[in-house]
């Protein structure tokens, strides 16, 4: 096969790539793209979930202090854990359940502890985590199908990443001559669209891509109880440590100050933007919260009733493999950094969704007429070499 | 071998193909659609807007104490991996009892002794959640037994019929044909 038609095969490839899905890629890219900052537009839509310091030397409640105002607020209302977004503007996310049986967030705010409001029942962030995560297909055994329809569409993304480098002779040279012709109609606009918007964006679409594979491997190897994980099986509390008392009311607890004062002894750096309540008598606290590494989280479980940290799950702990896959969520989702983050993750989230789209555009004008002409090329061929044969 | 020579019924159903055959797929927005009141309905579920569960069981009464149950969904139990099958109770503590119970147990037949009482419940007084394996050779008329253990030592007992804890359950063993 001649240079010539190689490129052209390549060019095909590229091109069919997307164009057979391209509105199910657009949609997965356009969720995606929603979720990376589906914290902040909830933000933005509902004050309750705002906090904002009252002075500039105002402290922070302790989480002591927290359940505390809420059992002085409702007293039936139980708290289950309560978690620091990682930006201080958010009120603080804490889980707790109703005696009419609810189970729901309410937003607190970190400074008076003063309960803002719950969550609505019509959760923005995990709907469209949902819809970009497993097209809303439930899980029933194991991952739903949605789940692997969606991460699946890794494959053609990096595949695209791959042709469209082959196919853009010398792309390194868009680098330093970027080229974006608007007058010179619609193709060629987007085309050149295309092109530059690539090339920025090869980083990106190779993080997404190779994190999603990820995803794709990981429910596979979920599905048939293939495990790498060396995190410990969930504990209990063991019989003897948890007191039984004379007159059968429960057994006092550490105050959550001690534990995360016990944890944080033990595992220096340790940070707390979370701490989930025993889940019954016999199950521990847990502290936890990211220290240097922004990936991941590490996390100490703590006996309630006498402070010793009874498992830790640190950084350390993990094997290489681990410290790898692990970090494959928080770079997917560009949920690590902060805001900043976020917002060069939804950038290139609307760069990656408009690919799509200049993509079926280009196609649309171009494609279907070099697709056409290849069809009439090897129609030819073939003609000749049967003339060819048969004169033989 | 003759490709070039093929008719090309330039029928409407061809050209109604050929320039719709790249947007068939938007037809696969129809699956979330499809699966969005599945979804919405399960978070009322899970927060509890819809109740303990699907199909209230009711009050059972354990020696002094007494719980709500419920089962998650009314249905037959699910397959969980290699883990087997199993069934979702959900329950709530009665009001008086909240800060006098430790422990709450299920199981499947009576247990011997606490330490054998069954899966724990998870989660508040108010909502709690247990998930119980049911293995395929359990008996249509076996019993589910609730074991609650109090602060104090004290252990109470109370068992119903499974076909009344839950008549899904049972279909389904009974459906199994008996397997060994």
């Amino acid at each position: 096969m001649s240079k010539k038609s190689r490129s052209k095969l390549w060019f095909l490839v590229h091109s069919w790539l997307a164009l057979p899905i391209w509105f199910f890629v657009l949609i997965v890219c356009v969720t995606g793209t929603l979720a990376v900052i589906s914290q902040e537009i909830v933000w933005l839509a509902n004050p309750q979930m705002r906090a904002s310091q009252p002075s500039d030397d105002a402290p922070l409640l302790s989480y002591d202090q927290i359940i505390a105002a809420i059992k002085r607020a409702e007293p039936d209302t139980l708290v289950e854990s309560i978690s620091r977004p990682d930006e201080s503007h958010f009120a603080l996310d804490v889980s707790v359940s109703y005696p009419d049986g609810r189970s729901v967030t309410v937003y607190v705010d970190p400074y008076s502890g003063v309960i803002q409001g719950t969550a609505p029942a019509f959760d923005f962030k995990a709907f469209t985590r949902a819809l970009h995560g497993w097209w809303l297909v439930p899980f029933t055994n194991g991952y739903s199908w949605g789940w692997y329809l969606v991460s699946f569409l890794s494959l053609p993304l990096l595949a695209s990443l791959v042709t469209g480098l082959v196919v853009y002779k010398k792309f390194w040279k868009g680098f330093f001559r970027p080229t974006l012709r608007i007058r010179h109609g619609a193709r060629i606009f987007w085309g050149d669209f295309h092109r530059l918007s690539g090339i920025w964006s090869i980083w990106f679409i190779a993080v997404i891509s190779i994190t999603s594979t990820w995803f794709l491997i990981q429910a596979f190897m979920f599905d048939n109880q293939v495990s790498i994980s060396t995190a410990p099986v969930a504990l209990v509390v063991p019989r003897e440590s948890v007191p039984v008392t004379s007159d059968g009311s429960p057994a006092p607890t550490i105050s959550l100050e001690t534990a995360i004062a016990q944890a944080k002894e033990r595992i220096p750096g340790l940070e707390d933007s979370f701490v989930s309540l025993p889940a019954n008598a016999y199950s521990y606290l847990s502290v936890g919260g990211r220290s240097w590494y922004p990936l991941m989280y590490q996390t100490a479980d703590i006996n309630p009733y006498t402070g010793d940290v009874a498992a830790t799950r640190l950084l350390s702990d993990r094997t290489g493999l681990e410290l790898v896959t692990e970090s494959m969520r928080p770079l997917h989702t560009g949920d690590f950094g902060g805001i900043w983050i976020k917002l060069i993750w939804f950038f290139f989230g609307l760069i990656l969704s408009m690919m799509v789209l200049s993509g079926l555009l280009i196609w649309t004008k171009r494609t279907a007429l070099a697709t056409a002409n290849a069809l009439k090329r090897s129609n030819k061929h073939a003609r000749l070499q049967t003339t060819t044969e048969v004169s033989q | 071998m003759n490709t070039h020579a093929k008719p090309t019924p330039d029928s409407t159903l061809r050209r109604f193909w050929l320039k719709w055959r790249f947007h068939i797929n938007v037809l696969l927005l129809l699956v979330p659609l499809g699966f969005m009141p599945k979804y919405f309905a399960d978070a009322a579920l899970f927060r509890g807007d819809t109740g303990l569960g699907e199909r209230e069981i009711g009050d059972v009464q354990v020696g002094p104490w007494s719980l709500r149950l419920a089962e998650l969904r009314n249905e037959a139990p699910t397959l969980d991996g290699p883990a087997g099958h199993m069934k979702n109770f959900t329950a709530a503590l009665c009001d008086r009892c909240r800060d006098q119970v430790k422990a709450t147990y299920l199981r499947i037949g009576k247990p011997r002794s606490l330490r054998a009482a069954g899966v724990i419940f998870f989660g508040t007084p108010h909502r709690m959640g247990a998930m119980l394996p049911i293995p395929e050779k359990t008996k249509a008329d076996a019993e589910l037994w609730i074991t609650m253990e109090g602060w104090d030592g004290a252990m109470h007992q109370a068992a119903l019929p499974l076909n009344q804890a839950s008549p899904a359950t049972v279909a389904w063993l009974n459906q199994q044909g008996g397997k060994p």
